[in-house]
């Protein structure tokens, strides 16, 4: 497996090329047009069949749009989304009609963030799980209830509460209906957007697992999007940052966590508080200094150069290219070779890991 | 008693009484607090940790009420006043909330009013609590938010919540916190809603006012690695009851409790590398109204000893000075 990867290589499931999803800024009593909010702006990655790639930034860095693109919620203000289907054909999503689009809404699905708004009140977990394969007309009746049980059992819920209503689960087993749902009409490709952050610490383990638990076993890629580093690093073969609407830095996961190139991976991965207090970081920690830029008015040159560290002239005026620094690790930074850029320091095995129950 | 202590929780019991029945959220809670001290009170939703903090300030509405215990707050080495023994809505427990003791809360868009100008809301605990014209009371919150990191104080003492961003208005939440210079800071989920790089920013900020003003803090949250950032001490809840508390090196290095074990176990950490799969703990924080019987996390735990830990509550024993734990495995049940 080569690391990093804008490369267009045959075995690529998706990708997407230069991505823009603009959204227009209205006001006053005519709604005129005022401006724009460049929510995506020219994105361009690739996801390989069975990998799972993290896309990780700040709210409002357009990660979730993103994806909403990916699964055509938006229609995309250009850029092309080619998917290369299971017959082998490849079609850009970002073009074809909603007709056209059908057949490929059950190869792509998605898995929501908030357990508890995204499941309808007024449904059995039945109707939740089972209206995909109704609405897609894949199964009905006595055979639709046996799929769901299977899909239930599969995610680790018992078949026999497939007739109660979500305030009957907890927030861990809501999101297990929501992977069950997506999971329905056997997809090729999950987008989950912060599919584990409403969670509690011991249960977001378990829905950890089990992600990588089906898609070993149903062979699925997944696009994870997150905030949240240490769980990307857990669950990602590679990393794409966000900032801003552009990809700042795509780099495979140990590659990005030990060695960054962008100084706003840099800042990210110095943020997380590290959970061992020996380990205390004040003073070693960046702090970023002031704000997301805004995406209608992004800032001159590097979107970052306002809070980055490291900015010069250079970075003000002129915009960096997401470019190859080196076996396939793409970052946009004018100075990324010259950086050298700390990585996640390694929370030490003998340090937290010491305890263990026997 | 010491004068280190500034404040004492004792056998804390805070319980709603809905028309399903009792649920009671807090059901013994134990802990001091030091002056100038970092107390954080870590565990997952549901375990009574916001609502604890709550009641030290006895802000719970109905039908949530503080049934059982003290909350000693020691102002001075002979000036200690029970908290829980005032009355909620007395001119005592006011002239406290804001004085003394400053709360800031997890969602500064719903608890700033979103009708008033941040200098006007932050003037009005100066004013209520001190004397002074309007104008020493503007030049004042002036001060406060040019500490707390606000960039142009003069000018957006008057904007409003919904012009600041989430970090900004987080920071106008912590300056209101401090107007009054409080001994002790509670802040309730004070990062969560907001980004790491914010996060960072503004736990930076905490501890630094915290270094400069000599205040204690009381940090509720979810999330370890908050906690082994800032705290001195920690303690650790589940369903209403601290499974075990200790100093924040202990609790890390060497926990007791299965549940403080297992939660430490189930987190994944940035810069490990190795790709193992994460320990989790086997089912869910039971519904409030369905309390496990005995040691009410034998449930889910593993080293759950049958016919024991079902039956028996589990008594505090002490390990070391200052940390206890709540668990058969170490001692023996409680005697009431």
């Amino acid at each position: 497996m080569s690391p990093g990867g804008g490369a267009t290589n045959g075995d690529a499931l998706l990708e997407v090329r230069d991505l823009r999803m603009h959204f227009p800024i209205r006001r006053g009593v005519f709604r005129r047009l005022t401006g724009w909010v460049r929510a995506v702006d020219g994105v361009t990655f690739s996801i390989r069949e069975g990998e799972t790639l993290g896309l990780v930034g700040e709210s409002g860095c357009g990660k979730s749009t993103t994806g909403r693109c990916i699964l055509r919620v938006y229609a995309p203000s250009a850029g092309e989304i080619v998917y290369r289907g299971a017959n082998g054909k490849a079609v850009d999503l970002a073009s074809i009609d909603e007709s056209a689009l059908r057949p490929f809404r059950r190869e792509i699905r998605m898995v929501f963030q908030d357990p508890y708004s995204s499941l309808n009140p007024r449904m059995t977990l039945l109707d939740i799980v089972g209206e995909p394969l109704k609405v897609h007309r894949i199964a009905s009746g006595r055979q639709l209830e046996e799929r769901v049980a299977w899909l239930l059992r599969r995610v680790g819920l018992r078949p026999e509460y497939m007739r109660r209503y979500p305030h009957a689960f907890s927030g861990g087993e809501r999101q297990r209906v929501g992977i069950a749902r997506a999971l329905a009409l056997e997809p090729r490709l999950v987008v989950a957007d912060e599919a584990v952050s409403a969670l509690d610490v011991s249960v977001r383990a378990q829905i950890l697992n089990l992600l990588q638990d089906l898609q070993r076993e149903f062979n699925l890629t997944y696009l994870f999007i997150a905030h949240d580093l240490s769980v990307v690093e857990y669950l990602c073969d590679r990393v794409a940052v966000m900032y801003v609407g552009k990809l700042v830095e795509v780099a495979s996961t140990a590659e990005l966590y030990a060695r960054p190139k962008h100084p706003y991976t840099e800042a990210l991965l110095s943020a997380v508080p590290k959970p061992d207090p020996r380990l205390r970081s004040r003073g070693r920690r960046i702090i970023l200094q002031g704000e997301v830029a805004d995406p209608a008015n992004p800032p001159p040159g590097c979107a970052f150069h306002t809070r980055c560290l490291y900015a010069t002239d250079r970075c003000r005026t002129e915009e960096p290219a997401l470019r190859d620094v080196g076996g396939g690790h793409l970052a946009a930074c004018h100075y990324a070779e010259e950086l050298g850029l700390r990585g996640a320091e390694p929370v030490s095995q003998d340090g937290s890991a010491t305890f263990s129950l026997t | 008693m010491a004068s280190r202590l500034l404040l004492e929780v004792k056998g804390l019991r805070t319980h709603f009484f809905t028309d399903e029945g009792v649920v009671k959220a807090v059901d013994g809670v134990d802990f001091e607090i030091e002056r100038g001290q970092t107390v954080c009170v870590v565990g997952e939703s549901g375990c009574g940790k916001s609502v604890t903090a709550r009641s030290i300030l006895q802000i719970v509405d109905p039908p949530c009420r503080v049934v059982a215990g003290h909350v000693l707050l020691h102002r001075n080495a002979d000036d200690t006043l029970d908290l829980a023994a005032l009355n909620p809505r007395g001119k005592q427990i006011r002239a406290i909330r804001g004085k003394d003791i400053g709360m800031i809360f997890q969602e500064p868009m719903t608890s700033l009013s979103p009708v008033h100008t941040i200098g006007d809301q932050i003037s009005e605990v100066i004013r209520l609590h001190f004397r002074g014209t309007p104008q020493q009371a503007r030049e004042r919150t002036v001060e406060l938010l040019r500490r707390v990191g606000i960039p142009r104080p003069e000018q957006r003492i008057d904007t409003y919540p919904f012009q600041l961003s989430g970090g900004m208005r987080q920071r106008a939440m912590i300056a209101m916190g401090l107007a009054c210079g409080p001994s002790l800071l509670i802040a309730d989920e004070p990062t969560t809603a907001l980004d790491v790089t914010t996060q960072a920013q503004i736990l930076d900020l905490i501890s630094q006012l915290q270094q400069e003003l000599g205040m204690a803090v009381l940090l509720i949250t979810h999330d370890l690695g908050v906690v082994a950032e800032m705290a001195d001490h920690v303690v650790v809840m589940y369903l209403g009851t601290v499974a075990e508390r200790g100093d924040v090196d202990a609790i890390f290095h060497a926990p007791k409790h299965p549940y403080t074990q297992a939660l430490l176990r189930s987190i994944p950490k940035v810069g490990v590398g190795v790709r193992e799969r994460l320990a989790t703990i086997r089912g869910s924080v039971p519904p409030p109204f369905a309390r496990p019987t005995g040691c009410t996390f034998h449930p889910r735990c593993e080293r759950a000893m049958a016919g024991r830990c079902d039956k028996v509550v589990p008594a505090r024993v002490p390990i070391g000075p200052a940390n206890e734990v709540r668990c058969l495995l170490y001692g023996e049940g409680e005697t009431e």
